[in-house]
């Protein structure tokens, strides 16, 4: 090592790297910092304020590390080249992301921790209401309709297949937890209360279809469909064939939230495909704007494509359809993103589907239910993979 | 702050290294200790009084000593004082919980824990502050004149927080003219570079795969074997990838540090394993507890004793819980053995049976290291021999091993020299192809750093193991 000779070689690998750590330095000051990210959907640390507390607490310069990493030059552009080569090395999940052997990526199943919770909640609402028929609709997500598109020896996917055989969950695992044991367990705590509507098995029984958008968490337009036929079925409905709806694919660069985990150019983009009936005749109300849609196509141009379905967050939507008569009554939804696009297809068999968001709905949706007596059904929509992080279910009775 | 870390590469180590190398002469001190001081102070703002307590009471005792040569007996009690002082800071500051536990599970009165965070590095500069001691008091260093230069020596920013154990010895000569030029930068940087690959590459990956599989409690026999081996490569990796940059800075200063591992994975014997894991540790308990205690000329009997007391304290320094004692007994036991018993045969073996060996019981030992929780190791350990596993051989081994292929294999093959081997063979090519390689080498350096960076602002799994030891 001492008496080894220099060589010209190792002078130009090493400053190379020098180089390119001072562009990277230098890029980190004169580029823009940001306040958003609106790929990861998260707030980036900002420079951290200074305090002698701060500094004496360590709180200090652990913020300024987290700020330089959050505000790296080409920091999405990073978190691309990680995924990509892990998923190079041969990973076949990244992050509690499977990447399944059609491409597609699935969220693993984490076990929602509140279910007694989500159940206490629902069950008040059920209990308050005095008329209202109510339903329960909890639809599994990929990991479960697709479970054969995870990769062989997945823990998500060997957990299923044990269930399934011998109804049995497997001990100790971390995830120790099935999504379909989880709907099975709610359904017949909620038995009486309400009808639960099972939809895993139309799913599944569809699965080779596109029912999940492969690189977001939500189902398609079609996956939502599915779930309408289940709905009809339980309330004696007749479901509007498919083929009476005017289909149009919207866009086909939707990137959703799990791609966004991974920024991952590698595993491409869906298409988002929009059924609109041309009876409706529809008066859509916001509460702030109105409109005459159920989709709102200048989310088109962002991000989040998927927020164009009853046009992302609201607390309280009202929408009549005029082509339908007054006597066929109403139905309130309380509910999670995936009811957003399956709204939509409610609209030929209700005058009025009124639709809560109990994030921001204060004062429980069973008040206004019952204050309106045309409201005969009510129905309960979540998704399996989101449960725990939902706010709002704490604002349901 | 971590070396491997977007603050340190990209802001800390940028400006040090400008400063250090615009600024001439002695001046090049001053800079080394202003940083390093910062580098301390950004991850232990308060500690840092501590340090600068602990180094300056050694400084005074250094010049104490060296003005007390016609008193032999002040001389020592001189010696003794410091290391009482030291010796005592870190028994309070990394052992007074553990002490207090031991001390309620024994008694009937409870008191109640200290609570004491660990000051980091604080195991690593007092063995420095106290070698120097006693190489003051055995008149086998000069002490040093002044505290600022002493000061340098044990907060020097590359060795501070997980060694190597640098000797006073190894540095006095260079703390007061060094050569800094640009060979000795160019080496040292490929050097810290390689360890930063070394981390970030390999540790931070087995690491993970570690924690996936230690999290999952009904593994099959061979994934509980496989989540020891990942755990020993991890640490291995973790540990002698700072050694690595820590040794790179230095050489980029103009420092010598010593070697600190030396392919310990590819040992033959348990025996060998410990001429090569951490040297500057097991020296350091060689040169200071061992042959003080009479070393092995003395009879058997003493002789166990010297190694249960080495052994002993080897794993109490490693941290304050019974796991780590009792790795370093189970190390103590096996030195012993082989001492007396096996290790002449063992070199008959062949070859491939003695890395068998060693290895096979360095990972269990290391099994004993990891867990500091003895319930969660009497839950884990079972399982290796198929107690406690819901099927023996299920296909989760695949899952794992296959998810982490590429950096396991790059975990085993590096852990033996290959690197070393292979730059000989280049020497010996043609031209031609030396040139072709070359390029291959640089390409790949910009592609592992464009990877660590990624990994970085990632900001994914970047444990550091001996950053509390």
């Amino acid at each position: 090592m001492e008496n080894e000779k220099l060589t010209v070689s190792d002078r130009v690998i090493v400053y190379m790297v020098c180089a390119l750590i001072l562009v990277f330095t230098g890029g980190f000051f004169l580029s823009a910092k940001r306040d958003f990210s609106e790929n990861e959907n998260r707030k980036l640390a900002q420079f951290p304020e200074y305090s002698f507390t701060a500094l004496k607490e360590g709180r200090f310069t652990d913020g300024i590390k987290e700020y330089v990493t959050d505000q790296f030059p080409m920091r999405d552009e990073f978190l691309g080249i990680h995924s990509e080569a892990l998923r190079m090395s041969g990973r076949k999940e990244i992050g509690g992301v499977y990447l399944a052997g059609d491409g597609s990526l699935i969220n693993a199943y984490e076990e929602p921790k509140n279910i007694d919770k989500d159940i206490t909640q629902w069950t008040k609402l059920a209990d308050n209401l005095t008329d209202a028929r109510v339903s329960l609709m909890l639809v599994p997500t990929a990991v479960t309709v697709n479970k054969d598109r995870l990769p062989k020896q997945a823990p998500d996917r060997l957990a299923q297949e044990l269930y399934e055989r011998s109804g049995l969950l497997p001990e100790g695992k971390s995830p120790a937890a099935v999504q379909q044991s989880d709907i099975d367990r709610i359904y017949s705590a909620m038995a009486g209360r309400a009808d639960c509507i099972d939809v895993s098995a139309a799913l599944k029984e569809d699965a080779e279809k596109a029912l999940f958008y492969r690189t977001d968490h939500h189902w398609t337009t079609y996956g939502a469909y599915i779930g309408y036929q289940c709905f009809c079925k339980s309330r004696g409905l007749t479901p509007t064939a498919l083929e009476a709806y005017t289909a149009e694919t919207v866009t086909e660069e939707f990137q959703g939230t799990i791609y966004s985990k991974l920024n991952d150019p590698w595993f491409g983009s869906d298409s988002i495909t929009l059924y609109s009936d041309p009876s409706w005749e529809l008066t859509v109300d916001y509460g702030d704007v109105g409109s005459d849609s159920p989709y709102d196509l200048s989310y088109l141009d962002m991000r989040d494509k998927y927020s164009l379905f009853l046009s992302n967050q609201h607390s309280f939507i009202t929408i009549t359809n005029d082509a339908v008569p007054e006597e066929r009554g109403a139905i309130a939804l309380v509910k999670d993103s995936y009811a957003n696009c399956f709204v939509p297809f409610l609209l030929n068999h209700y005058h009025t589907v009124y639709i809560f968001d109990t994030r921001y709905y204060k004062g429980g949706p069973s008040k206004f239910i019952n204050e309106h007596p045309g409201i005969t059904d009510v129905l309960i929509l979540y998704n399996m993979g989101t449960l725990d992080s939902d706010t709002g279910i704490g604002g349901i009775y | 702050m971590v070396f491997s870390s977007i603050p340190f590469l990209f802001f800390f180590l940028p400006a040090f290294l400008l400063c250090y190398f615009l600024i001439p002469g002695r001046g090049k001190n001053v800079v080394l200790l202003v940083f390093s001081l910062i580098f301390y102070a950004w991850g232990e703002p308060v500690y840092i009084l501590l340090m600068l307590f602990s180094s300056f009471v050694d400084w005074c005792n250094g010049r104490i000593m060296s003005s007390l040569h016609a008193f032999p007996k002040l001389r020592k009690l001189s010696l003794c004082i410091a290391l009482l002082i030291n010796l005592g800071l870190l028994a309070f500051f990394k052992y007074a919980d553990f002490a207090v536990g031991i001390w309620n599970s024994l008694t009937p009165w409870d008191a109640k824990l200290p609570g004491i965070a660990l000051p980091i590095g604080i195991s690593f500069y007092t063995f420095q502050t106290v070698s120097y001691s006693i190489d003051v008091y055995k008149e086998k260093i000069r002490p040093e004149r002044n505290y600022f230069s002493y000061l340098t020596y044990v907060c020097m920013f590359p060795q501070l927080i997980a060694g190597p154990i640098v000797r006073f010895e190894s540095v006095q000569k260079d703390l007061h003219g060094r050569q800094v030029n640009e060979s000795g930068f160019v080496r040292g940087f490929k050097r810290f570079l390689i360890g930063l690959f070394r981390k970030v590459l390999i540790a931070n990956q087995l690491g993970e795969l570690w924690e996936l599989i230690r999290a999952d409690a009904s593994i099959s026999i061979p994934t509980a074997w496989l989540g020891l081996l990942c755990f020993t490569l991890q640490l291995y990796y973790d540990f002698s990838a700072y050694s690595d940059m820590a040794i790179g800075l230095g050489t980029m200063l103009g420092f010598h540090f010593p070697e600190n591992f030396l392919y310990p994975l590819s040992a033959t014997s348990i025996t060998d394993f410990w001429r090569k894991w951490h040297v500057s540790l097991s020296t350091w308990f060689r040169d200071y507890v061992y042959i003080p205690l009479g070393g092995n000329r003395v009879g058997v009997a003493k002789h166990l004793r010297n190694m249960f007391a080495v052994w002993f304290l080897t794993g109490l320094w490693h941290g304050a819980s019974w796991n780590f004692v009792l790795w370093g007994l189970y190390h103590g036991i096996l030195l012993a053995l082989e001492k007396y018993l096996w290790g002449e045969k063992l070199k008959k073996w062949p070859k491939l049976l003695q890395h068998l060996y060693a290895i096979i019981i360095v990972v269990i030992g290391f099994g004993i290291f990891t867990f500091d929780d003895l319930h969660e190791l009497a839950v884990y350990f079972p399982k290796l021999i198929g107690i406690g596993v819901a099927l023996p051989l299920s296909g989760d081994l695949f899952w794992y091993a296959g998810n982490y292929l590429p950096f396991l294999l790059a975990g085993l093959i590096f852990a033996f020299p290959v690197y070393p081997r292979v730059k000989m063979h280049l020497q010996e090519a043609t031209s031609y192809r030396r040139r072709l390689m070359n390029l291959a080498a640089g390409l790949l350096t910009l592609v592992l750093f464009l990877l660590v960076v990624a990994g970085l602002v990632q900001d994914s799994y970047n444990p550091f193991l001996y950053f509390r030891f």
